[in-house]
């Protein structure tokens, strides 16, 4: 299942677009990652991600409405295909099996521990 | 938009705009654009521009920069593609307009091209040479009661510097002799070739020197034993075919035999040295003994030349300083101070002062005419342009709405004239090519066009199709890509858009000023050349040959006479030195013998026969005709003679004894003759003398039946070729060595007529764009004049007292320029015709044919038009 690659920020772009359902463009990607998560993303980083993964087929994109603020430059808005699905799908359930593989012990000994 | 404030920093956005991918360059700017927007909201101004800038500059990463190659050019390809297509259909909806385009273009280009030969044909001259620099000319400068120099040199001059100098390296003598007759002899047959280009004598170091390389042979020893040669291929082909032309034998003339010892490669066209033959100089010590004498210092001939290869160290002044102890030691003669100075081989073929052919101001004359033309042609072209510019309003407006840019528009039309340009250069191209040997056998010229070969050929063709298409293409372009789209859409574009109406006057004067030069140079120079060919020369020249004779004999050239006399058709014959005017002129000092005055004028010495007056039809005023003698002893004199030597009554010269050629030719003037002119109209009739001398006559005249004339001269050579076996037998009608006096007029005449009719073309181009922008203009007054009563031939009055305005203020220009260049060239002529009224009248009236055989057609065509059509375009 190595089909699926995902980075990190990709996941969390990726989640972030789901989250934004239909009004997903870019700076409002950044602000809702800023504002959730607490940590600062750079606009280079984002388009490269947001490129990266139209690129793999996990977004698709159409271009929105010109804006005055924008000085008449349009929008593009993301959406997550059907592939994308399957692989945020993918790394959750890779992650959960992982989270289920761990013996139950280890974290009531770490609680021991302290 | 509100707040010019707002904006991000300039220099990043633009940065940004660069590197970034285009694909994603909106979306990217615009969420730049939204957070500065914000941040400016939150935060100020300062730290919004900072924010900005980091952003940018996190931005700069693979994956947002624009690969290097791929998407721009890809789509410039599908624009220059539209382009090309929009731009050709434009030219075939508008024929007409095309059409006068690409010709006028052409036709200076033309010429450009021809020129642009021309130039670097000659400017080229003796580049080939292993160090150019370094090779120089021996001249010589003299100085008596006038200056004169020559391109020669005293014959042992070259032998001492060789001898005693070190600043030559190398050294060579070469002495050059024009119209050689070469004699073959075969096992049955002797031919004979009239060498115009001559013989060569030369030392073996001439082709150390000069980088003229050997086809055949032993370069070692080429040129050291007396009467060898070498010859070039091409001499080689015409004496001996495909046979091996070494050890083969060739005659000077008919007696000093040459051995072909090698063959040299034919020699480039652009080079001063034209001789075939190329004789070891140990045989010039032969073919002509008292002038390779080694102490003959008395005289200079200009033919014969010294070459020196100059050691780099040295420079010229020194080399001079150097010589100047040869002048000083060895006088030319008592009264003429000589000084020998070196000319660089750069500068011989340029330079008039020592015989060079092609005066280097000449060549910039010429290119500065090619490039007016060109000029010229750009301005019609700026002007037709601008004219249509309003047909295409409409699709500039559209473009602009749809989102074309003015820099876009901008080389739309640049790459639209670069289509037109392109057209025109290929058929110049074609024109110049199919052109070429008509232009090089009239103005006898060796322009040589080669295409692919010549780098800075194909180096100009591209710097010109550049030039041309920004000077034709930069304001027609600036004009229409700065349309208002709004106003262009609704057709309402006023006409001062379009440019100044005063430059284009102005341009159109100045074509008309040089159009008028030339048409009165034309009919000046017509004018003056068939005065100067149809009027009385003082003699008959028509049907009169001149035959050279083979030899000295005497006893022959009598009998030959009385044979001549019997060929039918022949009705007069007379032996004579040369013909009543000639280029071979014989002058001489003159003394009256009774008095010891001494004149110093020339007279003009012709040794004829008691026929001569007969066969020429020349007048005798006075007195008797020379009695039939073959020593002198009467003399014949002319007015003019009289007239110098001070004797007022004809009458009173008979009887007179003369004394010529130094006092040993004396006789009694028998008769005065009525002048005649000798020489061409530039120079007034000399005072001449004519008597018999046998020993010195060279040509039969002989004055033919012109309607068997034919015939006769073939007769006439076959009894010369069986007197004189082993000569070649030479000819020519008087009047077509007369017209050859007249050559340079000729080539100028020539050169006018090309030039006024490029010049009345390229002007009638200008006329027709000027027309084209003025019936534009003027199309709603002339609907509104129209509906208000006004008839056709008012209307065409609105345009044509514009023309003729421009026509008589260019004609009051052009008239005094052509009558002071005129008066200048007449000035050469001793006989001459008058600048008359009728002249400048004619030019005139020509002009206004020109003008309104060009407008005409145009102008009534606006006069005629429908005014309902004309006012309902609003």
């Amino acid at each position: 299942m190595k089909d699926f690659q995902l980075g990190e920020f990709e996941e969390i772009v990726i989640l972030t677009i789901g989250i934004l359902n239909n009004t997903a463009y870019s700076v409002a990607i950044k602000d809702e990652i800023e504002s959730r998560l607490k940590r600062t993303v750079s606009m280079g980083a984002l388009h490269t991600a947001l490129i990266r993964l139209e690129g793999k087929s996990y977004l698709k994109s159409s271009a929105g409405e010109a804006t005055q603020e924008r000085a008449g430059r349009p929008r593009r808005y993301f959406e997550i295909t059907a592939l994308g699905k399957k692989a945020i799908q993918h790394t959750k359930d890779t992650r959960d099996e992982l989270w289920n593989a761990i013996p139950k012990a280890i974290w009531h000994s770490n609680l021991a521990g302290i | 938009m509100k707040n010019k404030q707002t904006s991000p920093p300039k220099l990043f956005q633009s940065f940004f705009r660069w590197f970034c991918n285009p694909r994603i360059l909106d979306y990217i700017e615009g969420d730049l654009l939204e957070e500065y927007d914000r941040r400016l909201k939150e935060s100020g101004k300062r730290k919004a521009d900072w924010k900005f800038i980091l952003d940018v500059m996190l931005l700069f990463r693979p994956g947002i920069i624009k690969s290097r190659k791929g998407y721009k050019k890809l789509n410039n390809y599908v624009v220059y593609k539209s382009y090309f297509k929009i731009g050709w259909r434009t030219l075939i909806r508008n024929k007409q307009y095309a059409v006068i385009n690409i010709a006028g273009l052409a036709l200076s280009l033309t010429c450009c091209f021809l020129i642009f030969g021309l130039v670097t044909h000659h400017l080229s001259f003796e580049d080939f040479h292993k160090n150019p620099e370094q090779i120089y000319r021996v001249v010589t400068d003299m100085q008596s009661k006038t200056d004169s120099y020559s391109s020669g040199v005293p014959t042992p001059l070259a032998g001492l510097i060789r001898e005693n100098q070190t600043f030559a390296t190398k050294i060579a003598r070469i002495y050059t002799e024009s119209n050689v007759v070469i004699t073959l002899k075969q096992e049955n047959e002797t031919l004979q070739y009239k060498e115009t280009d001559g013989v060569a004598f030369t030392e073996p170091e001439f082709f150390e020197i000069f980088n003229f390389p050997l086809a055949k042979g032993d370069g070692s020893s080429l040129l050291t034993t007396p009467n060898t040669a070498l010859l070039t291929e091409q001499m080689a082909k015409k004496y001996f075919g495909e046979q091996d032309p070494i050890g083969e034998t060739i005659w000077l003339g008919n007696e000093q035999a040459l051995k072909i010892t090698g063959l040299l490669k034919d020699f480039p066209d652009n080079t001063d040295f034209r001789a075939g033959i190329f004789a070891s100089y140990s045989s010039f010590k032969t073919y002509m003994p008292w002038l390779a004498s080694e102490n003959f210092w008395s005289g200079i001939s200009s033919n014969m030349q010294c070459f020196a290869l100059i050691d780099p160290t040295v420079t010229s002044a020194q080399v001079e300083q150097s010589l100047a102890y040869y002048a000083k030691e060895y006088p030319i003669s008592d009264d003429t101070k000589s000084s020998y100075k070196v000319q660089p081989l750069a500068d011989i073929h340029f330079n008039g002062k020592y015989g060079g052919t092609m005066d280097r101001s000449n060549l910039w004359i010429l290119a500065a005419i090619g490039l007016f033309l060109l000029l010229t042609a750009c301005v019609n072209f700026v002007n037709l342009a601008t004219a249509k510019a309003l047909q295409r309003s409409k699709e500039v407006g559209l473009r602009k709405v749809m989102g074309g840019k003015r820099s876009e528009l901008f080389w739309q039309f640049i790459f639209e004239t670069g289509i037109l340009v392109s057209l025109s250069i290929i058929m110049a191209l074609i024109a110049s090519f199919a052109l070429l040997p008509t232009i090089n056998s009239l103005f006898n010229t060796q322009i040589i066009l080669q295409l692919f070969s010549d780098l800075s050929f194909v180096l100009f063709l591209v710097g010109l199709t550049i030039s041309i298409t920004l000077l034709a293409g930069f304001y027609p372009a600036l004009i229409l890509a700065g349309f208002k789209p709004i106003a262009a859409l609704k057709g309402k574009l006023s006409l001062q858009q379009l440019g100044g109406f005063n430059i284009r006057r102005s341009l159109i004067i100045s074509q008309f000023v040089i159009s008028q030069v030339l048409i009165i140079s034309l009919l000046v120079v017509m004018e003056q050349m068939r005065f100067a060919r149809n009027a009385d020369m003082g003699f008959d020249k028509e049907a009169i040959v001149m035959v050279n004779m083979g030899n000295d004999s005497l006893h022959l050239k009598h009998a030959l006479k009385n044979e001549f006399m019997r060929i039918p058709g022949v009705e007069k014959v007379a032996l004579c030195y040369n013909a009543p005017a000639s280029k071979y002129a014989w002058g001489t000092d003159i003394q009256l013998t009774k008095s010891t005055q001494e004149y110093d004028f020339l007279t003009s010495m012709k040794l004829v026969d008691e026929d001569y007056l007969a066969t020429f039809d020349l007048q005798l005023l006075a007195g008797r005709n020379l009695t039939p003698s073959d020593t002198v002893r009467e003399v014949l004199v002319n007015e003019a003679l009289l007239e110098k030597l001070g004797i007022n009554s004809i009458e009173g010269a008979l009887g007179q004894t003369i004394a010529v050629n130094g006092g040993n030719m004396r006789g009694p003037i028998v008769g005065v003759i009525k002048n005649f002119h000798d020489k061409s109209f530039h120079e007034e009739i000399s005072p001449t003398v004519l008597t018999s001398a046998g020993s010195f006559y060279e040509n039969f005249a002989i004055k033919l039946n012109p309607n068997t004339g034919k015939e006769s001269l073939i007769q006439i050579e076959q009894i010369w070729k069986k007197n004189y076996p082993d000569q070649l037998f030479e000819f020519e009608f008087l009047d077509d060595s007369i017209a050859r006096f007249y050559e340079t007029e000729e080539m100028i005449f020539k050169g006018v007529q090309l030039f006024s009719f490029i010049a009345i073309v390229i002007g009638c181009f200008g006329l027709y764009g000027l027309i084209s922008f003025m019936v534009v203009q003027k199309t709603k007054e002339v609907g509104i004049r129209k509906v208000m009563g006004s008839g056709v031939g008012h209307i065409v009055w609105i345009f044509g007292k514009e023309f003729t305005r421009l026509i008589i203020l260019s004609f009051l220009i052009a008239a005094p320029i052509a009558w002071y260049l005129m008066r200048n060239w007449l000035q050469d002529f001793e006989f001459k015709i008058q600048l008359d009224v009728w002249t400048f009248g004619l030019a005139l009236t020509f002009s206004f044919m020109i003008a309104i055989l060009t407008v005409g057609i145009q102008v009534i065509k606006a006069a005629n038009i429908n005014p309902v059509r004309s006012l309902k375009t609003e």
